[in-house]
């Protein structure tokens, strides 16, 4: 993905930063098959939580892939394959991993959110994907015990 | 967390490249923003700003009347702290000199009451979360690019204590 091309295509199609959303829509995908894998080794009184958080993630892949098609752009596929950055064991790491998904897509959506104009499709739903995600990682380390619990400012290293 | 990991699979290194990349934009954006009030009423980022100081205000009252509500009402404080930090500091950039005392308030100097009913006390904090996310994310979809960025991630940062308080 080339910076140069994020503010592509001019003209006929709206203007989207092509590049940060390819970037959100990467997020997505690797959000999707982390909470595939995390959910095997969670209780099952997580379960209900784990599926919304797996369909929220499903819902904005679709959409941000809708926004670049929109655009004119080819949406980045799903990698083959992913490697966690650590070995997914037990449910501490399986929440471990699922709290750094959301990280990665709440940076990913803020960044979208920056590169923007100002208007309230794009920016909107960046601005809702990036509060969504934050929140979902609060609520993570909120069953994981892990403090503290919040970050100020969500989607910012 | 991903990032720092040379493991990472690629689409999550591709997410650090983004980031990394990020870290040079905010300065790119915010040199080229023309459209920051230079004149005229206030900048909008003053109303965030204050809104934070007073949170800070309200999060230490709470903390200091209901011993049960600290944790989550000290983390608050913290955090609003951060955000007033932050949003000072733009202003500050755009504004070096100080503004017309017309269109400045002295932030306020008495400590906010607070509820001895715990819930009472709670539900403060909570509606003042969500105001402050409402008006953060009304800023964020106008505003300029690095501008509309802080302010995305100070309505995020609302909604999570927000959650953490309900």
């Amino acid at each position: 993905m080339s910076p140069r091309g994020d503010r592509e295509p001019r003209g006929t199609a709206r203007q989207v930063p092509v590049a940060a959303l390819q970037g959100a829509l990467a997020a997505e995908h690797a959000a999707v098959w982390v909470y595939g894998v995390a959910g095997a080794f969670m209780p099952a009184t997580l379960a209900r939580r784990l599926d919304e958080a797996t369909t929220a993630h499903q819902a904005r892949r679709d959409a941000t892939e809708r926004m670049l098609m929109d655009a004119g752009v080819p949406p980045v596929p799903p990698e083959p394959g992913y490697l966690s950055p650590e070995p997914v064991t037990d449910a501490a790491s399986a929440l471990r991993l699922v709290i750094t998904a959301e990280t990665d897509a709440a940076a990913a959506w803020r960044s979208v959110v920056e590169r923007s104009p100002a208007d309230p499709d794009v920016r909107g739903a960046a601005l809702e994907a990036l509060t969504a995600a934050a929140v979902r990682a609060t609520r993570w380390r909120q069953t994981a015990g892990t403090v503290p619990l919040t970050v100020p400012f969500p989607g910012t290293p | 967390m991903f990032q720092a990991r040379p493991s990472r699979r690629q689409a999550l290194a591709a997410g650090a490249t983004t980031a990394a990349l990020l870290l040079a934009g905010p300065a790119a954006v915010a040199g080229c923003t023309a459209s920051v009030p230079g004149s005229g009423g206030p900048d909008p980022l003053e109303g965030p700003a204050r809104r934070a100081e007073a949170d800070v205000a309200l999060a230490a009252a709470v903390a200091g009347t209901h011993s049960t509500l600290a944790a989550a009402a000290n983390a608050l404080g913290a955090d609003r702290a951060a955000h007033a930090r932050a949003l000072r500091a733009e202003l500050h950039r755009v504004h070096p000199d100080p503004m017309p005392s017309s269109t400045v308030k002295p932030p306020p100097t008495v400590a906010p009451a607070v509820s001895p009913d715990q819930a009472v006390a709670q539900a403060a904090l909570t509606q003042a979360m969500r105001a402050a996310q409402d008006e953060a994310a009304e800023l964020a979809i106008t505003l300029p690019g690095y501008r509309a960025a802080l302010l995305a991630s100070v309505a995020a940062c609302c909604a999570t204590h927000t959650a953490v308080l309900t």
